[in-house]
Formats: structure tokens, C-alpha cells, sequence
């Protein structure tokens, strides 16, 4: 499903009942949104907690909050990072709802499942695949020779831009609702600013099998007396390329579907076994 | 001793309260080996181990369905046994793997239990009862921090003695066995993050990061730069 297909959010004609302070209230309750996480319903609880500042604001009754409490814990799952265009989004919804009895209450829930997948979508790649790498990628090649500067930059290098992003999405979401991302839909934007962010994250990523994984070989080929080491000769053609085999080796087991645990013991057995043999060093 | 274990039960609690800080990598390796490190008063120890633990689960990631090995309890643990008994990162990331493990075998348990308290969730949203609902979550929540609070208090209480002796028994070709294959693990951390991005429409820039890095030595830094500057380019 792609944002074109988001249903349209009826036009605003509401009065804005909530604040600023809500909005920022609902941020920091997403940073909880994970909390209790679980396998039947996911974050449901999590969203129904971040959005409880704003439905006090606009029911007072207590049938009206129980119907929207009851509304937000459906099942979602998105990517944290980004839940707030979301959650912003679903305010201004709420609001609406509020305001206007005829207001279709169902296509809260429909806006809220329909944008959860493709958001997560370019969220994850956002802040897992570009951000957290980038983050890791400076923060390791530091802090691997025990530089504090590691840890530090780590953290700054990924939260700047998270919370800036998290905090203004939260308004973004309210104040501009679905228009927004059609708009960015139209414009190929997010198309754009995806391909970016992942061309950016695979260049650090394939740095770091060259810069990251000291692995060569110490085999020798060639008669007693006029023996040469392997590693030099697949160092004049293409250097580091060992570790760029493994991490191949890897991917292609990812996408074999090999589980990540399985993955991890084997490659542990691989290097052990390599190196007692003196495969690998 | 007893202050000690405290801490660093307080490192994993504190680590698995991420839930509640909004993932902001506060409980990577990177970050927790750091602080296991100054409370055993070894700091340079525990950033050279936090940085080889987040190599080898860089991938290790929360993305839709997928629960990770526990990062959290596995590398605190592991970074602490090894700083400890005086070992290095190779061991470290030794026992972070099956700890790691085990660890996530019982949170997934907690995930399948959780849905038990949806009952009362849904009566409290009927009753209108959102305080009720607030406070469930935050309860709820909690229970993963203290249960891993607990579990790493334990194992540092009765296995501390056992590990180490356990640990000082290990020859030394055992241990450069681990150190291979522990350079060697992190190509899984890099193929799951492949696999979230990889395709034939931008597969050349992974090349193009790897001839930097192999050919032209070049730090990661500048290569994070081009990555930002090349695409913008080539977009015109």
C-alpha cells in the first residue's frame, strides 16, 4: 500500500482545542510507546497511552472516552522513531471528532492501520538502515581503540536528528494531517529522500567489512623454500576482500532465511574451527 | 562485591528502561560496556569491548516481527564477567552470545504472557478509566527492566566465582579461536542491515563504500561525507 492510496482525511473545520502543550505531551509519552510490547496487539497500549493527554482535552463524558480509549488499543505497530506523524495526525482526527457528529469514527482506525506499514517502511530505513549505522560506523572505528569520544558521538550522532525529527513531527502530523504526505507522495520526495538516506547508509556499510573486520589468511602456497602468503597475493588484487566475501556469505544466508541465531553460532564455529586449522587468523 | 553486582544490575535495568526513552540506542553495547567499565573501574576495557559487542550485534535490531538476542543482559554480562577475570573482548563476546540468547528466550515469553493484561485494558477503556489504562502500561512496562534486573543479579551472585575459574581454565589457542571468529561475526551484523537495503538500483554505492575504505584507506567519517554528498550530486 502506497501513501496515493491513504484514505483522504475530511476537510479541518474544527476549532483547535488542543495546545501546543498537548502535542508536546504527546511526544514525550511516545517515547514509551514500546513499553509493553507484546505479541498480540503489539504496541496498541503504547498509542493509547501517548494520545490519553489529548482525549482528556476533547471528551469529557465518559462514554466518548471510552469509546476513543477503546479505539486506540487496536492493534498497531510502527517504527517508534516516527510514530508521531501518526499519533499528530490522529489528533487532529480526534479533534475533528469531537467537534462533529457525523463524523465517520471508523476512519480514524482506517487512516491510523493505513499509514502504520508504509511509515514503518521508510522510518526503519531512515533511522535503522542510514542513522544507526552512520551513528555505529563513527562511533566503533573511536571507540574500538578505546576513545570515549565513541560512546559520545554514537549517541549525538543518532538522537540529534531523532528528536528533532520526532518532536516536529508530532506539529507536522497536526497541523498538516494526510496533505502532507500526499503531497510528498506526488513530488516523489519521499521517494527520493528514501533513496537517499539508504545510498548513504549501504556506503557506510560497505565500508566497514573493509575497515572493521580484521580477518586475513595465513596460508602459504608453493613448494618448501619459495613460499608465498596467500594474503599478499589477495592483497595486490583486491585488498580486505575476505571480509567482503564473508559478509556476502552472510547476506546470502539472510536471504535464505537462515535465523539470526543459527547465523551467529555458525560464523562463531566458522572463525574458531578456521582458526585452529589455521584457515583464518 | 555486593555494591558492585547492584551496579551493574542498575546498568541493565536502566538498559532495558529503553522502552520507556524511546530507542534511542542508550542500551547498545556501545553505551552500556562504557558504563560497566567505570563501575569496575576499567573504562578504556569497557569501550573497546562495548565497541566490538555493538560490531558484532550492529544488525541486532527491532524490525517488525523479529525479537533480537537481548543485547542488553547478554553484553553487560559479558563485558562484565570478562572485565572481571581480566579477559578481553573475545571472551566478552563469548559468553554476550549464549547469554544473549537465553536472555531473549525470556522476554519473548514476557511478550507471549502480556497479552493477559489486554482483558483489563479493554475493561478499564470501557469504564473510561484512562488513569487506570496509564498506569497499566507504565506496570506492565516495568516488568522487563525488573525481571532482567533480577535474572542479571542472580547470575552475577552465583556464577561470578564459577566464571572465573571456569574462564582462567580456558587455553590460550581456545581464546584466539574466539578472537577470529569474533572479528569474523560482525559480517552478520552488516548482511542483516543489507537486507534491509540492498538492491541492484543501489548496489553500486556498497562498492563504492568498500573500494573507498579497501583501496583508498579512506576513515569513516569521509566516507559518511561522500554518502551524503555524492547522492545530492548525482540527483542534480
Amino acid at each position: 500500500m502506497g501513501f496515493e492510496d491513504i484514505p483522504d482525511e475530511p476537510a479541518p473545520e474544527r476549532k483547535n482545542l488542543v495546545t501546543r502543550g498537548d502535542l508536546r505531551r504527546v511526544f514525550f509519552r511516545s517515547l514509551a510507546l514500546e513499553a509493553n510490547f507484546n505479541f498480540e496487539s503489539w504496541q496498541n497500549t503504547g498509542f493509547a497511552f501517548s494520545m490519553i493527554p489529548v482525549l482528556r482535552k476533547l471528551y469529557v463524558t465518559k462514554e466518548k472516552m471510552a469509546q476513543a480509549l477503546k479505539r486506540h488499543l487496536q492493534f498497531f505497530n510502527t517504527t517508534a522513531h516516527g510514530s508521531t506523524l501518526i499519533l499528530g495526525i490522529t489528533a487532529a482526527m480526534e479533534e475533528q471528532n469531537s467537534q462533529q457528529d457525523d463524523f465517520e469514527e471508523e476512519s480514524i482506525n482506517t487512516v491510523k492501520t493505513g499509514l502504520m506499514g508504509p511509515l514503518a517502511g521508510v522510518f526503519d530505513s531512515l533511522f535503522w538502515g542510514t542513522l544507526k549505522v552512520i551513528a555505529a560506523g563513527v562511533g566503533i572505528s573511536l571507540a574500538i581503540n578505546g576513545n570515549i569520544l565513541g560512546p559520545l558521538l554514537f549517541i549525538l550522532v543518532f538522537n540529534i536528528p531523532h528528536i528533532l525529527l520526532r518532536y516536529n513531527l508530532t506539529f507536522i502530523g497536526y497541523n498538516t494531517g494526510n496533505k502532507f504526505l500526499q503531497n510528498l507522495a506526488k513530488t516523489n520526495v519521499m521517494d527520493k529522500l528514501t533513496t537517499g538516506a539508504s545510498i548513504l547508509g549501504l556506503m557506510v556499510i560497505g565500508a566497514m567489512p573493509a575497515i572493521l573486520m580484521p580477518i586475513s589468511t595465513p596460508l602459504m602456497i608453493g613448494t618448501e623454500g619459495s613460499q608465498v602468503a596467500v594474503q599478499s597475493i589477495l592483497d595486490q588484487l583486491v585488498p580486505r576482500i575476505l571480509p567482503l566475501a564473508l559478509t556476502f556469505l552472510a547476506f546470502y544466508m539472510v536471504k535464505k532465511n537462515v535465523k539470526t541465531t543459527w547465523l551467529l553460532l555458525g560464523v562463531l564455529v566458522l572463525g574458531f574451527v578456521g582458526s585452529i586449522i589455521h584457515l583464518f587468523a | 562485591m555486593l555494591i558492585t553486582y547492584l551496579l551493574i544490575t542498575l546498568i541493565v535495568m536502566f538498559g532495558h528502561l529503553e522502552d520507556f526513552l524511546g530507542a534511542a540506542l542508550l542500551s547498545r553495547p556501545l553505551v552500556l560496556g562504557p558504563l560497566v567499565g567505570l563501575v569496575l573501574g576499567d573504562i578504556t576495557q569497557g569501550i573497546i569491548i562495548g565497541a566490538t559487542l555493538e560490531l558484532i550485534f550492529m544488525g541486532n535490531i527491532k524490525v517488525g516481527a523479529a525479537i533480537p538476542p537481548d543485547v542488553i543482559t547478554g553484553g553487560v554480562l559479558g563485558t562484565a564477567f570478562a572485565i572481571m577475570s581480566g579477559k578481553g573482548p573475545s571472551i566478552a563476546l563469548a559468553l554476550a552470545i549464549p547469554i544473549s540468547i537465553l536472555a531473549e528466550m525470556v522476554i519473548s515469553g514476557l511478550f507471549v504472557l502480556r497479552p493477559m493484561f489486554n482483558n483489563s485494558f479493554n475493561r478499564y477503556a470501557e469504564q473510561g478509566e484512562y488513569k487506570k489504562i496509564e498506569w497499566l502500561h507504565i506496570g506492565s512496562g516495568l516488568l522487563k527492566p525488573l525481571l532482567m534486573g533480577l535474572l542479571t543479579f542472580l547470575a552475577l551472585e552465583l556464577g561470578d566465582g564459577v566464571m572465573k575459574s571456569f574462564l582462567d581454565s580456558i587455553p590460550p589457542w581456545v581464546q584466539s579461536g574466539l578472537q577470529v571468529a569474533g572479528n569474523m561475526l560482525p559480517a552478520v551484523g552488516f548482511a542483516l542491515l543489507m537486507n534491509l537495503m540492498f538492491n541492484q538500483k543501489v548496489a553500486a554505492w556498497f562498492f563504492l563504500g568498500f573500494i573507498l575504505a579497501s583501496y583508498l584507506k579512506l576513515p569513516m567519517i569521509a566516507i559518511g561525507g561522500l554518502g551524503i554528498i555524492l547522492p545530492l550530486l548525482s540527483q542534480g
